[in-house]
């Protein structure tokens, strides 16, 4: 019985859908996070009487055919750039970015990283790291005996030694861009990669046309809407409800079928 | 005699279709720009009955079509700016390999050559064919309510909204896409409102499914109980001639 798949098509898409909302609602507190969303997309149809088909010789037409369909797919999990809130945090490492454009991030690999996590440190070289301790690129060194720093809306990193008054500029962070932010590929722990679905990084400076600006002392909250993801939470599970009930209606049929007489 | 078996097989095999349907219909209860179908049953009147004095011919259900419910699903916000929700009688145009499609689904994003596409990657027609092209440099995209995609002061394209005289010219082909089976040429429809930041739910009403749902199991199960009697019928009937001997 077609119906019994069916059905259970439409309870594994929305068993991925509570999934990923369930991933939503853990990462509500993650520093740069962004909220994903699960897309469905009806399958191919099985056409037994095809519309406009002649039914007779007179050239009438079947003027609606049949077509039966097979249920639902996730057609992908797309991932919304939404700004999320800004939030105070007083550490002077810390980075907001205000508009469009990712930090980059030295992997050890070598390969290039991109985030929105501005939750930054020093290492003992004194190099900004993420909290994994990559370098960010283009690296930023902070001298030791600086007393302070001070990071501009365009990124110029400017720190003061101790015994001078004069700021002296000792870096630029640098933001990267892609016009499909939404093609990234998250690999956890806020990072995300480049891939041919996101078009090559564009590198420019914060406040550049384009990229966004910096917001030092501040970090950007996750922009998961508590209220929005459980009521999905909600539709998910009645959606579910509703497709095993198909599965128990299928069941009875057959169930009746079988217990037929001979 | 055993004609009661057969139209009862037939009612069956329409009962199954139908549960089918539904469950199409249920498992996309939350998949953007669907629209609701149910199937249409049709008597079929066959050659009348070789049984001794019956006047009347014997009628067997049969499938006509299913009937596809274009109307409006309910509009939600979403806060992306390229998901689109179309506000009455109209379809995107989308170009895929296989030709132009259509659909109610705006779930749009951009490629990675800055074209308006759908989920499956496919461009969305601007107004008088070809691609809308956006340069995410130049900030933010507005959709206005006739389709004026626009970044900034500048007007960068139209995204084209079509209709269709009769919508049974168009046929479920998956993906949420429709596919054009007649030689009925689309046209613009001037009249319909695109939302920037919504999407159209689907019209399945859940409450509708489910009763129907409950309708098709009883009627499964009592056409199973009018076989089973006919069959007792018959038994009985043997029965008797058998003591008559």
């Amino acid at each position: 019985m077609q119906a019994l798949r069916t059905a259970a098509t439409g309870m594994s898409a929305q068993q991925l859908n509570v999934e990923v909302i369930s991933n939503n609602i853990a990462n509500m507190n993650t520093v740069g996070f962004k909220k994903q969303r699960a897309e469905f997309q009806d399958l191919l149809y099985h056409t037994i009487e095809r519309a406009g088909a002649q039914s007779s010789e007179q050239g009438t037409i079947v003027p609606a055919g049949v077509q039966i369909g097979g249920g639902v797919k996730a057609g992908s999990v797309y991932r919304i750039t939404e700004q999320g809130a800004v939030t105070n945090t007083g550490n002077p490492y810390d980075l907001a970015v205000e508009g469009r454009g990712f930090f980059q991030v030295l992997m050890p690999s070598g390969e290039t990283a991109y985030t929105r996590a501005g939750n930054f440190s020093l290492n003992a070289d004194g190099q900004l790291v993420t909290e994994d301790g990559y370098e960010i690129q283009p690296a930023i060194a902070v001298p030791n005996d600086a007393t302070s720093i001070a990071v501009s809306k365009s990124g110029q990193v400017q720190a003061i030694r101790a015994g001078q008054t004069e700021a002296e500029v000792v870096g630029q962070i640098e933001l990267a861009t892609f016009v499909n932010d939404a093609g990234l590929e998250a690999i956890g722990d806020n990072l995300l990669m480049e891939t041919a679905a996101s078009g090559p990084a564009n590198v420019g400076a914060p406040g550049a046309d384009g990229f966004g600006t910096l917001l030092q002392g501040y970090t950007e909250a996750s922009n998961v809407d508590a209220v929005t993801e459980i009521t999905a939470l909600i539709v998910a599970q009645r959606a579910y409800e509703m497709n095993s009930k198909v599965i128990s209606a299928a069941d009875e049929m057959l169930q009746a079928a079988n217990a037929v007489k001979s | 005699m055993d004609n009661a078996v057969y139209v009862g097989l037939s009612r069956q095999m329409i009962l199954r279709r139908e549960l089918d349907i539904i469950a199409n219909n249920v498992a996309n209860a939350d998949t953007v720009g669907f629209k609701v179908e149910s199937l249409m049953a049709r008597t079929e009147p066959a050659a009348p009955a070789e049984t001794f004095g019956a006047p009347k011919p014997v009628k067997f259900v049969l499938d006509a079509g299913v009937a596809r419910d274009f109307g409006q699903g309910a509009l939600f916000t979403t806060g992306s700016d390229l998901d689109l929700g179309i506000e009455g009688d109209g379809f995107f145009e989308v170009t895929t390999e296989e030709g132009a499609r259509y659909t109610r689904d705006g779930r749009f994003r951009l490629d990675e050559l800055g074209r308006i596409v759908t989920q499956a990657g496919d461009p969305v027609s601007g107004d008088g064919g070809g691609e809308i092209i956006v340069n995410p440099q130049d900030g933010a995209v507005t959709i206005a309510a006739d389709g004026t995609v626009s970044q900034g002061e500048n007007a960068i394209g139209k995204i084209a909204v079509m209709r269709f005289d009769d919508l049974s010219a168009l046929e479920k082909a998956g993906d949420n896409l429709l596919r054009n089976v007649s030689n009925l040429q689309p046209e613009a429809a001037p009249d319909v409102r695109v939302r920037q930041g919504m999407l159209e739910g689907s019209n399945v009403k859940p409450i509708l499914e489910i009763t129907r749902l409950i309708e098709v199991t009883r009627a499964y199960e009592s056409v199973t109980r009018m076989m089973e009697s006919t069959a007792d019928l018959s038994r009985r009937a043997v029965e008797r001639m058998g003591r008559a001997n």
